[in-house]
């Protein structure tokens, strides 16, 4: 892809002697959407106020188009941020809302007012110039935020859980909307979530954090199918996370059973994690499978059925279109792709520990 | 029948607190000066009220310092909540908790330490010291307004402005301050209301000349309540309730009701154009005139001025008028009810008055204190027209007649009803006699009770031989059994209205009640009794001393004694003005000036020093309690 646009370097920020992020790195490109994702109270608030400069880290330092921006105050960032509540201004009305980093810029009435119907458009809210925060919808003020921040042509838009406050559909909607605006703008965004579905959704890549350390760094395709440590394995999706210990490179033991896998180079009869997603566990007849099971539960999710499957005293977590009633007896068959050796941490540290570079 | 019982209890609610505020209204727009009768629905008062120089000039200074001290609050008051706002929760409570505390301590703790810090810091009493007082109080309700705003306040629509460009400046004024306007707006109409309202402050904190409405009101009401005070206070009832009004409806912005929205928004730009546009407009006007007055009047009266400290309604408006037009000297007036208030403002020296009317004892014990200028008489040659038998009198309290010279004097002595006691009255002895059981009014002031018995005792008034004050106090024990009550001002009523035979009274009132009822004769008893003598005097520290001795001098004259005689009734010790009384009874009349041979046996009050005079009070205790 193209260079890197921030670089945010050994960034360390702590609060009354609470480490929230320690010698945290990281780079984000042109034109990137990249997501912080982690539990609330993992630092990626933190880090993109660091961004904006609503904050000052203690130490380390935040590289912009190849200056070093650690003093610059916020109205003179090339960075604009969304705000979780949305912080229109309600005595203005939309069009004052949009034209007020414009006007702070000197900007001409013609251009303010092109900007405002662009920016409209853009948020398809056409029309809604005159009306004033208070009387729209959440989405709809979320959506003026946006547009607020977008006709002053930032390099980058911060995102603070822009959609943290939607109903569920409203938040699908602005997902496609945020891809299709970031698509046509061209701009960076730094995304901030705890929505693992909204991350994997929208992002080029996303960053998982968790307790200041990232954890992991990946498409979102790689940080589904192959997280790197167990809380990445839990925090993305439902996962079974079993233990288990390599009998050599491509071959694993687990579930009182061998099985074949497709890891190498963890060192024979190690011990270790492997992560099985549950709709890579094929229920198929008893003779069939690997091992057997029974099924215990059943649930009707919508998309496909949950169950919850006995084998070897473990409980195993299977989502399948297809149902299989409680107490059927069932072999349980997983494609060799599909299982995903982690390394076991040592010491609950080590867990939190991040991945450098 | 709940809810019947519910809305009559309201009803009594209301009525008992609104009762007494319709009773003023409807007075104010009664046509009679009584306040007993209906004649009639008129508004002359408000306009006599608006012709009053002096209330239009206290009308004025109310707005002016009501306006600064609650705008410079304002700003203040908005500066610290901002700031309070930025620090951790637990420096907060703390801080707020000080700054609720000057609203809740009692407004003449709060006025009394003001005062004593201005004359610690050597302010002179008047304009910036009201205005410094208000600002003062006016704060905590600017921070308490403003405060719940602040919190309410989405943070991040400040950071969002620094976010689209914004200086710090810049997104405060734009962002954060109209969305606590409404707080700042109700607290500056709660300071301005505060402000309008104060008087135990301002009046302690107030200089010579200058009142505003509630210290106005208070001093003139002290006089007698006039019909226009009702007008007035029913004007600043109006504007007090009105202001209230915008205060408590002032639109709250943060109302998620939909629907209303518009409405509000609607509200909330009438109310920013009143703020914006009509309040710093009418600043404007007022501070500017306000200025423009207050510099004009300084600028004539600082060098050439008297400041009087006098007694309310113990002069004629009209003497002061002709003194300043005749001398071109600026008279700066103020008023006190009693020598005990009148004492420690001139001992403080926080003002310095020029002229100073106290009571006998009280110029002895200024004497005492050095707090007088010695007078030069040279300068006052009108002194020929005051009576020897005065300057004699005098001498009780001012041994050489070096400091004062007598004003007004007046006696106490006994009222009777002629109708009702048919035998000669010459001697304090009646009030003892068992005829006139339950018939007997008497004074219920100490001094004046303990005179009476130790006069009749044939001793003196300022006896402070415990034996003698014994034999008094027997005397008022043996005595109560007799008296229908012990009162001050009803003496003149119950008289009046034939409600008792004898009284105990001041000869300024017995004037009054033998013109109400002619039945009535006062008598001063052959054993003597109180003369009092009210006198001109000059503070050690006055600034215009000439000027002090040029306005005493114009009192002394015989035709100005004259007209402050029929403005006030009082006795003069001016012998040549007494001959300019037009008619004859009164300028004959006993009471007013009775002959020199039934003073003979009268003395003056003195300052007997604070040990006897809780004796006084313990024995007088021991009376009433008996």
């Amino acid at each position: 892809m193209s260079n890197k646009l921030i670089d945010i370097q050994d960034i360390t920020k702590s609060y009354d002697g609470t480490i929230v992020l320690d010698k945290l790195n990281l780079y984000i490109r042109e034109n990137e959407f990249l997501t912080l994702l982690g539990p609330s109270g993992c630092g990626k608030t933190t880090l993109l106020r660091i961004l904006g400069g609503f904050e000052t880290p203690d130490s380390g330092n935040i590289i912009f188009d190849g200056k070093n921006i650690n003093q610059l105050p916020p109205n003179r960032r090339q960075l604009n941020t969304v705000f979780q509540k949305y912080a229109l201004f309600s005595h203005m009305s939309i069009a004052e809302n949009i034209a007020f980093g414009l006007k702070i810029k000197k900007k001409s009435k013609a251009y303010i007012q092109d900007k405002i119907r662009y920016a409209l458009k853009l948020v398809n809210l056409e029309g809604y110039e005159e009306r004033f925060a208070d009387s729209l919808s959440g989405g709809q003020q979320q959506r003026i935020a946006i547009a607020r921040a977008i006709v002053n042509e930032p390099k980058v838009l911060l995102l603070d859980e822009p959609l943290g406050a939607l109903d569920l559909k409203l938040r699908q909607d602005m997902q496609y909307e945020l891809i299709r605006l970031k698509n046509e703008l061209g701009i960076t965004f730094i995304y901030v979530t705890h929505d693992q579905e909204e991350a994997l959704t929208m992002s080029d890549t996303i960053v998982v954090m968790n307790q200041g350390y990232i954890q992991q760094i990946g498409t979102p395709e790689d940080i589904y199918n192959e997280p790197q440590n167990a809380f990445v394995a839990d925090f993305i999706g439902d996962s079974n996370i079993l233990p288990a210990t390599m009998v050599q490179d491509k071959v694993v033991k687990m579930l009182g059973s061998v099985w074949k896998c497709v890891d190498v180079g963890f060192g024979r009869g190690t011990p270790v994690d492997a992560v099985i997603r549950p709709e890579d566990i094929d229920l198929v007849k008893p003779e069939e499978g690997t091992i057997e099971g029974v099924v215990t539960h059943l649930i009707f999710k919508g998309v496909h059925y949950e169950m919850e499957v006995l084998a070897n005293n473990y409980e195993l977590l299977v989502h399948s279109t297809d149902m299989v009633p409680v107490g059927t007896e069932v072999g349980i068959k997983v494609d060799p792709f599909d299982i995903q050796i982690m390394k076991k941490p040592e010491s609950e540290d080590e867990e939190a520990v991040g991945i450098e570079e | 029948m709940k809810n019947i019982a519910k809305k009559i209890y309201l009803t009594l609610i209301f009525l008992l607190l609104y009762a007494p505020i319709a009773t003023l209204i409807v007075l104010s727009f009664n046509n009679t000066k009584t306040r007993s009768k209906w004649g009639g629905f008129t508004g002359k008062w408000y306009l006599s009220l608006f012709h009053n120089q002096d209330i239009m000039n206290a009308l004025y200074t109310t707005l002016i310092i009501a306006l600064l001290s609650a705008l410079i609050a304002t700003v203040l008051g908005t500066a610290a909540a901002i700031g309070m706002q930025a620090m951790k929760s637990k420096i907060r409570t703390f801080l707020l908790g000080i700054t609720n505390i000057p609203m809740l301590n009692a407004d003449i703790v709060t006025g009394i330490s003001l005062m004593l810090l201005f004359i610690a810091w050597r302010f002179t009493l008047g304009f910036s010291t009201i205005l410094l007082a208000h600002i003062t109080f006016n704060i905590p309700y600017v921070i308490l307004s403003v405060l719940p705003k602040l919190k309410q306040t989405n943070k991040n629509i400040y950071e969002a402005a620094l976010d689209l460009g914004a200086s710090p400046v810049y997104a405060f004024y734009k962002v954060v301050f109209p969305d606590i306007l409404p707080g700042v707006f109700s607290g500056f109409l709660l300071a301005f209301t505060m402000s309008l309202d104060d008087f135990v402050i301002t009046h302690f904190t107030k200089g010579p000349g200058i009142d505003t409405l509630s210290t106005k009101i208070y001093s003139e009401v002290r006089k007698g309540i006039k019909p226009e005070m009702y007008a007035l206070s029913t004007i600043l009832f109006l504007t007090v309730l009105l202001l209230l009004i915008l205060v408590n409806f002032t639109p709250d912005t943060q109302k998620e009701d939909k629907k209303k929205s518009r409405k509000i928004t609607h509200i909330h730009k009438i109310s920013s154009l009143i703020f914006k546009k009509a309040v710093p407009a009418l600043m404007v006007i007022v501070i500017t005139a306000g200025g423009i007055f207050y510099h004009s009047r300084n600028q004539m009266s600082t060098q050439n001025q008297v400041i009087v400290y006098n007694w309310g309604e113990y002069l004629d408006p009209d003497a002061v008028s002709m003194f300043e037009k005749e001398t071109g000297i600026d008279v700066v007036y103020e008023e006190y009810e009693t020598n005990e208030i009148m004492y420690p403002k001139v001992q403080s020296g926080a003002i310095a008055y020029d002229v100073v009317c106290p009571s006998d004892y009280m110029v002895q014990r200024m004497i005492e204190n050095d707090l007088l200028a010695e007078i030069n008489y040279n300068n006052i040659p009108n002194l020929e027209y005051i009576g020897d038998i005065y300057m004699e009198q005098s001498k009780q309290f001012d041994p050489e007649n070096k400091y004062s010279i007598p004003y007004l004097w007046g006696t106490v002595g006994i009222l009777y009803n002629k109708s009702m006691v048919d035998e000669p009255v010459d001697s304090w002895g009646i009030l003892w006699d068992e005829k006139y059981e339950d018939n007997i009014l008497m004074q219920d002031s100490v001094r004046d009770a303990f005179g009476v018995a130790l006069k009749y005792l044939g001793y003196s008034l300022n006896s402070t031989d415990l034996d003698e004050l014994e034999a008094a106090k027997k005397l008022l024990i043996a005595q109560k059994p007799l008296v229908q009550a012990y009162v001050i001002d009803q003496v003149r009523d119950k008289m009046i209205g034939n409600e008792a035979a004898l009284g105990v009274i001041y000869s300024g009132e017995a004037l009054y009640c033998q013109m109400e009822n002619p039945d009535l004769e006062y008598v001063i008893p052959k054993e003597g009794s109180n003369l009092w003598i009210d006198s001109w005097v000059i503070p050690e520290n006055a600034r215009h001393k000439e000027n002090a001795e040029k306005f005493i001098n114009f009192l002394c004259r015989p035709d100005i004694a004259k007209m402050n005689f029929d403005y006030i009734t009082y006795s003069i010790p001016n012998t040549a003005g007494r001959e300019l009384i037009e008619d004859e009874s009164v300028r004959n009349s006993t009471i007013a000036f009775p002959d020199p041979s039934q003073l003979t046996n009268c003395e003056t009050f003195q300052f007997l020093g604070d040990e006897n005079d809780t004796l006084y009070n313990q024995l007088w205790r021991e009376v009433k309690s008996q």
